[in-house]
This record gives structure tokens, sequence and C-alpha cells, in this order.
């Protein structure tokens, strides 16, 4: 007896240009289609490659977004550090603002997406349904929650952003005793975040002073995809047959991921390295993961996973989750069907890639308070590595 | 099985079976076909073709009416009716049938036989029917489906919804924050949803049991093997991966500002996803069968082995447009709604309308098939036809 076949099924005729364009995106090249004056601009280039430097003093090649415009970094930092840097440099653009991106591609095609935010299809940077850039575009938005995003390429994407194609994004809200002018807070505090605030009178009252301001960025990276081509394992392009069997490579490896290295904020172990993440071994990412905060401060953390691991977060003191993914917990009109969340202490927080977030943690005494973060393998839920920080709490 | 039960619609494109006795679910009142007590439904082998073509032998559900199927054919039911299924074994080993989050569970069915079981729908909400024999072998080499039950009364897609889910659907369409697309009818639409079942294929496993089947002997998969070297190379919504899963009327998300829709996201595979959603952020309403009371209103969501997770989608004008809120697409962005990019080597161009977006897995690993080829894995789209205010954009078909 035959064994049956349930078909893939073909191309439809009439869609073929379609299917094409899923795997070969076109191209673009120019200003954007309905330009509107900017209030925030900013450039951003791809892609520039560094290195990542080990504890043991070995590198790893990472490809990175570049801010060209950003000035030399004080000493002791490295002078490109503002410029050039895994993860690729912060942005902080204040709410509201009408963005223009000016993006630079050499070499080859990318695109930004502005994970979180949400734009019309050309300026959201996803090649198959719009356009890879070739050359510049200028992406334009206009970000209207505050709260935590990132921003990467969306081509091959398996690779490029495991590559560090990626930064984050935050859009800070205005004070609320000035709700008028739009502002950005320093990294690492002060500054204000969205959150719910019960005795809100004005939709600006809903924010949450911070004193400090914590980045935990999880990440691992596979040290064999380092290796590896911009279009690795990419299909082939065959616009009048696009889906045939002989146009797949067969023989990538983008569906192993095997993470030797893991990452808190572009700062990096080996697996078989335990040593805790220490601010001082780091000075512009060290105090972001491993801050330092008064007795009585309120300490903001945002959390992100860039990882394809499981990341589990787990503090030694509860926490108030006061918004995910950019969207701040509790606040009206589309909020209004949730609400903050504690989590008590040594309650972990496992959360999946590109999800997102924030935490705010009020310590009331002096302590260390110890953090770590589990990676968990996606498949069998081995743990793969202990990333371990703290918190201090000084008088 | 009659022929009228096989419901062949746009509505899940699924191979899809409405059960019971009181009547069609709610979603079909608007269709005109009958339906029985009893699904039949038996365990086959069969080829599948993966998106590159490679053919990967799975055990399957299959019914008179729609043949093998990978997924096994969606199983519809109103909460309260009385449903039997009956399932016969094809296959040489052992196989049981269940539901999960219910009781429904059939002893071991040896080859060449078959069980019957009968029960009561359980409350609405979306449930994964597998073999939980030889967990999780048997479920992963293909003998899963979808049970999605809908209530018998009220406005929303629950039978017991909280008063938070109750309060979101009474204001879909009469809220300042959800203002209704002008040609909808008032209210929730349950005609609006989609199922996406979630799986992943590692055809090293799947091999073996070709070999065993081919050889008409029991199947020696190891589980415990599985579970700890598992690593799959296809990974499918709906048996279908990329472009095709991209394309599919049924799994792609479709519709006009302020038509919201309802997503039953199933994951009966063994890699956790990550989903993620361009466009719109959306309302996580109900998480393995418990309906929630705080709805997180998210771009990405992690998606575990066997979750059943629903999503809302408000369909909301993208809200990071730059520009004025309230001004038409139309005029907003004219130009944009006008385009089309040359495509490349020759290819027709680019029609940048109607607005496209995609939902696809962020844990990137499951955006490849047979190693790479991005990204024909888990991902579909997201398209916008028109505005709010009942005038399509160009090219909405
Ligand atoms: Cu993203
Ligand atoms: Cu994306």
């Amino acid at each position: 007896m035959a064994i049956k076949i349930v078909p893939r099924g073909d191309v439809p005729p009439n869609q073929i240009n379609d299917y094409f364009k899923f795997s070969c995106p076109p191209e673009f090249n120019g200003p954007n289609p309905d330009p509107l004056p900017p209030t925030f601009s900013f450039s951003r280039k791809l892609l520039v490659g560094i290195d990542l430097l080990l504890p043991d003093g070995s590198k790893v090649p990472m490809w990175v977004i570049e801010d060209p415009d950003a000035p030399d970094a004080p000493h002791p930092l490295p002078k490109d550090i503002l410029r050039r840097s895994f993860p690729s440099p912060t942005l902080r653009i204040p709410l509201d603002a009408l963005v223009n991106a000016d993006v630079d591609c050499n070499g080859n095609t990318h695109t930004i997406h502005w994970h979180g935010i949400e734009p019309t299809p050309m300026n959201d940077g996803v090649g198959h349904l719009s356009f890879e850039v070739t050359g510049h575009f200028t992406y334009q938005y206009q970000p209207r929650q505050a709260g935590t995003f990132f921003y990467h390429c969306h081509k091959n994407t398996v690779l490029h952003f495991e590559m560090g194609l990626y930064g984050l994004l935050l859009i800070d809200p205005p004070d609320p005793s000035a709700p008028a002018v739009p502002v950005t807070y320093p990294t690492g505090g002060p500054g204000f975040a969205a959150g719910m605030n019960p005795n809100a009178l004005l939709p600006t009252d809903h924010v949450i002073h911070y004193d400090v301001e914590a980045l935990w960025v999880a990440d691992d990276i596979d040290s064999r995809w380092h290796t590896l081509q911009h279009n690795a394992f990419m299909q082939k392009c065959v616009p009048d047959d696009p889906d045939n069997p002989a146009n797949f490579s067969q023989d990538g490896i983008l569906n192993d991921f095997r993470p030797d290295i893991f990452v808190m904020t572009g700062i990096a172990r080996r697996v078989s390295d335990p040593s805790a993440f220490t601010a001082a071994e780091n000075p512009l990412f060290g105090p972001l993961v491993a801050p330092t905060v008064k007795a009585g401060q309120t300490l903001l953390v945002r959390t992100l996973v860039a990882a394809y691991a499981v990341a589990q977060f787990t503090l030694d003191i509860d926490v108030e989750v006061i918004a995910m993914d950019g969207h701040a917990l509790g606040v009206p009109p589309l909020q209004q069907y949730s609400r903050p969340l504690l989590v008590r202490a040594g309650t972990p927080i496992r959360l999946t890639t590109a999800r997102r977030w924030d935490l705010i943690v009020r310590p009331t005494s002096p302590r260390v308070v110890p953090v770590k973060v589990e990676f968990f393998n996606n498949i069998n839920g081995r743990l793969l590595y202990t990333a371990t920080t703290s918190i201090t709490v000084t008088k | 099985m009659k022929r009228r039960d096989f419901i062949k619609t746009g509505l899940s494109g699924l191979a899809a079976i409405a059960v019971g006795g009181v009547g069609l679910p709610q979603l079909f009142r608007s269709e005109s076909f009958a339906l029985d007590r009893t699904v039949k439904l038996s365990m086959e082998g069969a080829l599948v073709e993966m998106v590159d073509r490679s053919k990967v032998f799975h055990w399957l559900f299959s019914s008179a009416a729609t043949g093998p199927s990978f997924p096994g054919p969606v199983l519809f039911a109103t909460a309260g009716d009385l449903v039997t299924v009956n399932v016969a074994n094809h296959l040489n080993e052992p196989h049981a049938f269940q539901i999960i989050g219910t009781n429904v569970l059939t002893a071991p069915i040896y080859p060449g036989k078959s069980a019957t079981v009968s029960f009561t729908a359980p409350a609405a909400g979306s449930y994964l029917y597998t073999d939980p024999l030889n967990a999780p072998a048997n479920r992963v080499l293909g003998l899963h489906g979808a049970f999605i039950v809908s209530p018998a009364a009220g406005n929303t897609p629950y039978s017991y919804p909280t008063p938070t889910v109750q309060r979101l659907f009474n204001d879909l369409g009469a809220s300042k924050q959800f203002p209704k697309f002008a040609l909808s009818p008032a209210g929730w639409d349950p005609s609006r949803f989609r199922i996406w079942l979630q799986h992943q294929i590692d055809p090293l496993f799947n091999a073996q049991a070709q070999a065993d089947f081919l050889a008409g002997r029991a199947s020696t998969v190891s589980a415990a093997k599985m579970r700890t070297s598992f690593l799959p190379r296809y990974f499918t919504i709906n048996g279908k991966s990329g472009v095709f899963s991209a394309h599919d009327p049924g799994i792609a998300l479709s519709g006009r500002i302020g038509q919201p829709m309802l997503v039953r996201i199933l994951n009966s595979g063994l890699f956790t996803h990550s989903n993620h959603i361009h466009a719109n952020h959306v309302y996580v309403i109900a998480v393995n069968g418990a309906v929630q009371d705080n709805l997180f209103f998210v771009d990405t969501f992690t998606i575990d082995p066997l979750d059943r997770v629903d999503w809302l989608v408000p369909f909301l004008r993208p809200p990071d447009i730059a520009g004025n809120r309230y001004t038409p697409l139309r005029n907003l962005i004219p130009n944009e709604l006008g385009l089309t990019i040359d495509g490349p080597n020759g290819s027709p161009g680019v029609q940048q309308s109607p607005l496209g977006y995609p939902m696809h897995c962020h844990l990137e690993t499951s955006q490849t098939a047979a190693g790479g080829n991005y990204p024909q894995g888990t991902l579909t789209h997201f398209d916008f036809l028109g505005d709010v205010d009942g005038i399509d954009f160009p090219n909405a078909m």
C-alpha cells in the first residue's frame, strides 16, 4: 500500500511575485515617501564589525549598528565606545517626538525594525513586507507610548540579530511638572518612567520617578555562528519559480544554536566562567548591570531578552512590574484592562526572546541584593548558564 | 461521518469537523450544514511535504471527510453539548486519545482496534487533543489537533469570562479606544478568529518511525531520546511554514482598522516559542484554560510546549504612524499607499498597499527551514485592508 502524501501545495500562479519577494525582498534607497518635519532626528549606520572582549583576553567578532554622531568617550573609556558598542548604542527619544532616523547601509542591504514601535510597513523595517535599504533611507515614526523598546536589523534576522545588530530604544515621558517639554533622561538615571499612578489627574501624571536606572539585556552567543557571511544559508532568488525545492539551502546550522558565551548588557562570560558580573569591570555597562542605589531611593530595572535561550531573572528583593513591552500596566485607555504586578523576592521572572519587563525596586535598608539570571535551553529545558550580579544598597 | 459534517471554511483554513447535538457552534451559525454527535477519527501513516518539498513521515489523525491531516482535523463543539469521539488505530503500536485540559482519555488502543469516548464539551476555550502515550513522541510525530469549544451564550469567546475580559469585549467597537469599523455590525464578531497550532519537526525521529512503519513493526522511537536531543529542522503553523503560512487566508490575520480578531495559539511541539506581532500590541486573554483578569498588552509572548494562549488582536490603526492620528491614512501616507517598489532580478514591482506586517516567533532559530532559508519558519502575515471609515486601501481584495 502506497503511503498517502499531504502535499505542500504549489505557488499560486497569480501570487508568484508575492512569494518571490518573501525570500528575496526588493531594495529601496531614498527619502521617506511621506515626509513630515521632524522634531527629533538621528543617524545609524550598518554595519560595523567590532570585537567583544572576554575576561580571558580572547575576542569574538560582532556586528553592530553605529551611531556616527556620538562624541568621543571620556577617559578611561575607549574613544569609540559611544559610537560603536555591543549592544549597539542606546537610543533615547522623547515621547510623541516626530522621529526621522537616517539609516545608512554600506556594502550590503539591511533594515532597521523598531521593535514594539508600530508605524507604517515602509517604516517598520521588514524587508519582505516593504524593502531592504540599499544605501540610505529615512525611517519616520512617532512613538506614542513611553517605555522599553529595542531596534534591530530584520534581514536574515536569525543571524543578524544574534551577531549584535541591535540596541535598546527607550522612549522617555516628560517630567510631570513640565508635561509640554519633550525630554530624554541620562542613561543610568535619574528620570521618569511610564507607570500607573493611582492619583493621576492628567494622563501625563502616569509616571514613576526613579533615581537609578539599570539595563539588563540578557544575550547569548554561539561562536560558531560568528564566522558566517551576511547571507549565510539564504534561499536562492529565482523570480519565476521562487519556492522550487532546488532553491533551498540544505546545509545550514541556523536551527542549531549552541551558545558558549553569555552576556549581560555587553559584559560577556564563557560558559565555563561563573564569576559575578560587577560594576567595576566595565565603566560603560558595569553600573547598568550591577547598580548602586541608596536605601529609600527608587531603582528602575529595564529587562530585555536578546538571547535565544529562555532567561529567568531572580532578585532577592520584592519588585513591582510596571510595564511590559513598552506599555505601562494599568494606564488608560489601552492598558486599563491590566494592572501592575508584584513579584516577591526569590520568585523567578521567566522571559523569552524580545520580551521586556520594567521593574521597580525600592530597597529600604543597606545591603547587597543578589541577582541571578539563568539561561535555559528552549527545547530540552537544560540550564546552560547562571549569570550572577547584584544591586548594592548604600546608606 | 457524513460529508456535510466537514467544514471547509475560510474561518479556520484547517480541515475541520463540527460535532455535537444541540446546534452548531456559535461561529458557524451563519453557515448552513448539519452535524452529528459522533466524530470518527483514525490514526494513519502519511508523508507530509515540508516547505522545501522534502517528504517527512508522520502519524496523523484522519477522517473520512478530510483524509489524513497535519495537524489533525479541528474539532468544533459548543460548551455543554454531548460529544462522542471514535478513534481507530491503523498503526503498528498502541496509541490513545486525550484532550489536554479535560478528563477525556481513552485506554491504550491496540493496532487494528478502536475506542469510543463520550463526554460533555467543557467550558469554552481552546484545547489540544493528542496521543499521550510514549510522551512526547507520539504527539510530536504528528498525533495532535485542536479542539475548539464555543460558549453557548454571551458576547465573549468564553463560558465564564472574567469581569475584565467581559469589559474588554463590551468595549470593542463601543468605546473611544476601540473605534468600530464603519461597515461592521456592533459588537464582537465571533467569526473573526484564527487558530495557530504551532509545531516543530526533527525529521531524524520521523525517519525512524517510518522505517518501523514500513517494516510492519512497532515503533522504536525513544521518548527519552526525543526529550534530550530533539532539534527541529522545520517549524509550522497549522502544518505550513514561511511563505505558505504567510499567505494562507486561514492563518494570516486580515481585516480593516476596527475589526478585532481572536487568535487561539496552541503549541503541540517541544520548542518554546516567543511569538511577536508587529503593528499592534495584543491582549493576552486566556492562558491554558484560565481566562485572565489582568490582561497584559504585549507585542511578544511566550508559547511553551502544550501551551494554549488566546490573543485578542485589536486591529487598531498602527498607533505610531507619524502625523495627526485622526487624519485618514489615505491623506497622511498617500505616497506609500501608492508606491510600487521595483522588484529585484527584473521581477515585477511590489505594491506597498494594503498595509502588511509580520507575526513571527522571535526565538529566531524558528525562522529557518532546513537549517537556513530565512524566513521560512514560524511566521504569518497581518494585513490591514482598509481604514476605519469603510474606505479600503489600494489593491485590497
Ligand atoms: Cu524584534
Ligand atoms: Cu520582527
